[in-house]
């Protein structure tokens, strides 16, 4: 059996319990506080960003617009003049000192839409892709090479040799039809358009019908 | 380092199995310490067992206090932990709808299973008693729905809707419980003793 001194401590064993929790709790106060690393893991941010998969292709990218895929958001992170003077159709403009203003958080930090995020290069959209996951900001995307490679394979796309493989036309054949939707013009299309023939604009002869006579009111409401 | 499924520590298929194996020893110590009987349970309301109020009290107390302690020395990442979202007035309304159903029949939801499989005859009618409750409430389910999704408050813990400090928060709970568990002692003294 337990011995005298014991059951004497054992009668004290809630208030022990009890001095036990509070010195933990108080512990939890007095300790000192430190700054805790906010935002994903350096490890996690590393492996995001040799991943190949933050990128996507202007041609992917071009098929998404063609075929209206509702699922993603396009934002331009050059500046304001840049935008206005040419930029991806429907896209919004987050210049990159913007990029955490309260407005732009509304498209950055969802997880509904995929954002791909794009500039002259793929430069300033990377810095602004690193600060978002940094942010663990979810869905992000880099465009390939920006409004530039934009420009080199959709826009201006080069038209292959004779030597190349066949899917080298078939990209060129894709993205010649993409560049057609976004209004360029190619000059074997002009050609084709025939000059529409103007025909020679009769003036209709008006003949003046007198007016009869007013009728008698017939019947009424 | 955690929580160990999240962050690929366990495996994600042992999930079930962990939760089964957690269940079992929930649920049999539930029944070894008397949590099986609804006469325990409603002595709480009526005051002459104070058991209900002292253990769940501890219990949220210990991983309150535990998960803090881990989260600073760096074991436990708690952002990453599931926080029950809060839709308001859903929570208000089934709390009391709760509350009643525990009053009237001395079992809470997990108890009463705890009981059913030692066998208890008031224990099935109440789980018969749960199921129409649920029939009930999904054959009502579009008349409920505005309160049942409504009142979204989001992911909100005690110490975001309050603005306390966390670690101050965990320190006035556990005055507060260690009150509680003094006052509880002093009321159950003046009940008189009821044999159950």
């Amino acid at each position: 059996m337990v011995n005298r001194k014991t059951a004497k401590f054992l009668s004290f064993r809630y208030t022990i319990l009890a001095i036990i929790f509070v010195v933990l709790a108080g512990g939890l106060v007095l300790l000192p506080k430190y700054e805790k690393h906010e935002g994903i893991n350096p490890e996690e941010l590393l492996s995001n960003s040799v991943s190949p998969e933050r990128y996507i292709s202007t041609d992917a990218l071009a098929n998404k617009i063609i075929s209206q895929d509702p699922s993603f958001i396009l934002i331009d992170v050059r500046g304001e003049d840049e935008f206005s003077k040419y930029s991806l159709p429907n896209a919004i403009n987050i210049p990159l000192k913007n990029l955490l203003d309260e407005d732009s958080l509304m498209y950055l930090n969802q997880n509904q839409y995929d954002v791909v995020l794009f500039s002259n290069d793929n430069f300033y959209a990377d810095q602004a892709w690193i600060l978002g996951n940094r942010l663990s900001f979810q869905n992000l995307k880099v465009l390939k090479g920006g409004i530039n490679n934009w420009y080199k394979t959709i826009i201006n796309p080069p038209i292959p040799t004779e030597t190349m493989p066949a899917q080298e036309f078939d990209l060129y054949t894709f993205r010649k039809s993409a560049s057609m939707f976004f209004g360029v013009v190619y000059p074997e299309q002009i050609k084709e358009v025939k000059k529409p023939v103007v025909k020679k604009v009769i003036p209709k002869k008006v003949i003046p019908i007198k007016k009869k006579k007013k009728m008698p009111v017939e019947g009424g409401c | 380092m955690g929580p160990l499924i999240p962050n690929g520590v366990i495996p994600y298929e042992w999930n079930n199995i962990i939760a089964i194996l957690i269940g079992i020893f929930f649920g049999f110590i539930l029944e070894a310490s008397g949590f099986s009987s609804s006469r325990k349970l409603a002595g709480v309301f009526y005051g002459y067992d104070f058991a209900v109020l002292k253990v769940f009290f501890t219990a949220a107390l210990v991983a309150l206090i535990g998960i803090l302690y881990m989260d600073y020395l760096g074991y436990l990442n708690m952002e990453q932990l599931y926080i029950h979202p809060t839709y308001l007035w859903g929570a208000i309304i089934g709390g009391v709808v709760m509350g009643v159903g525990f009053v009237a029949a001395g079992f809470c939801p997990g108890t009463s299973l705890c009981a059913v499989a030692i066998g208890k005859i008031d224990a099935i009618v109440y789980v018969i008693g749960i199921m129409a409750g649920i029939f009930i409430f999904s054959e009502l389910y579009t008349l409920f729905e505005p309160i049942y999704n409504g009142y979204f408050e989001g992911n909100i813990t005690l110490m975001d809707s309050l603005g306390v400090n966390r670690y101050w928060f965990a320190f006035i709970f556990t005055i507060i419980a260690i009150v509680a568990f003094a006052a509880s002692d002093m009321i159950r003294k003046r009940v008189k003793k009821i044999f159950y």
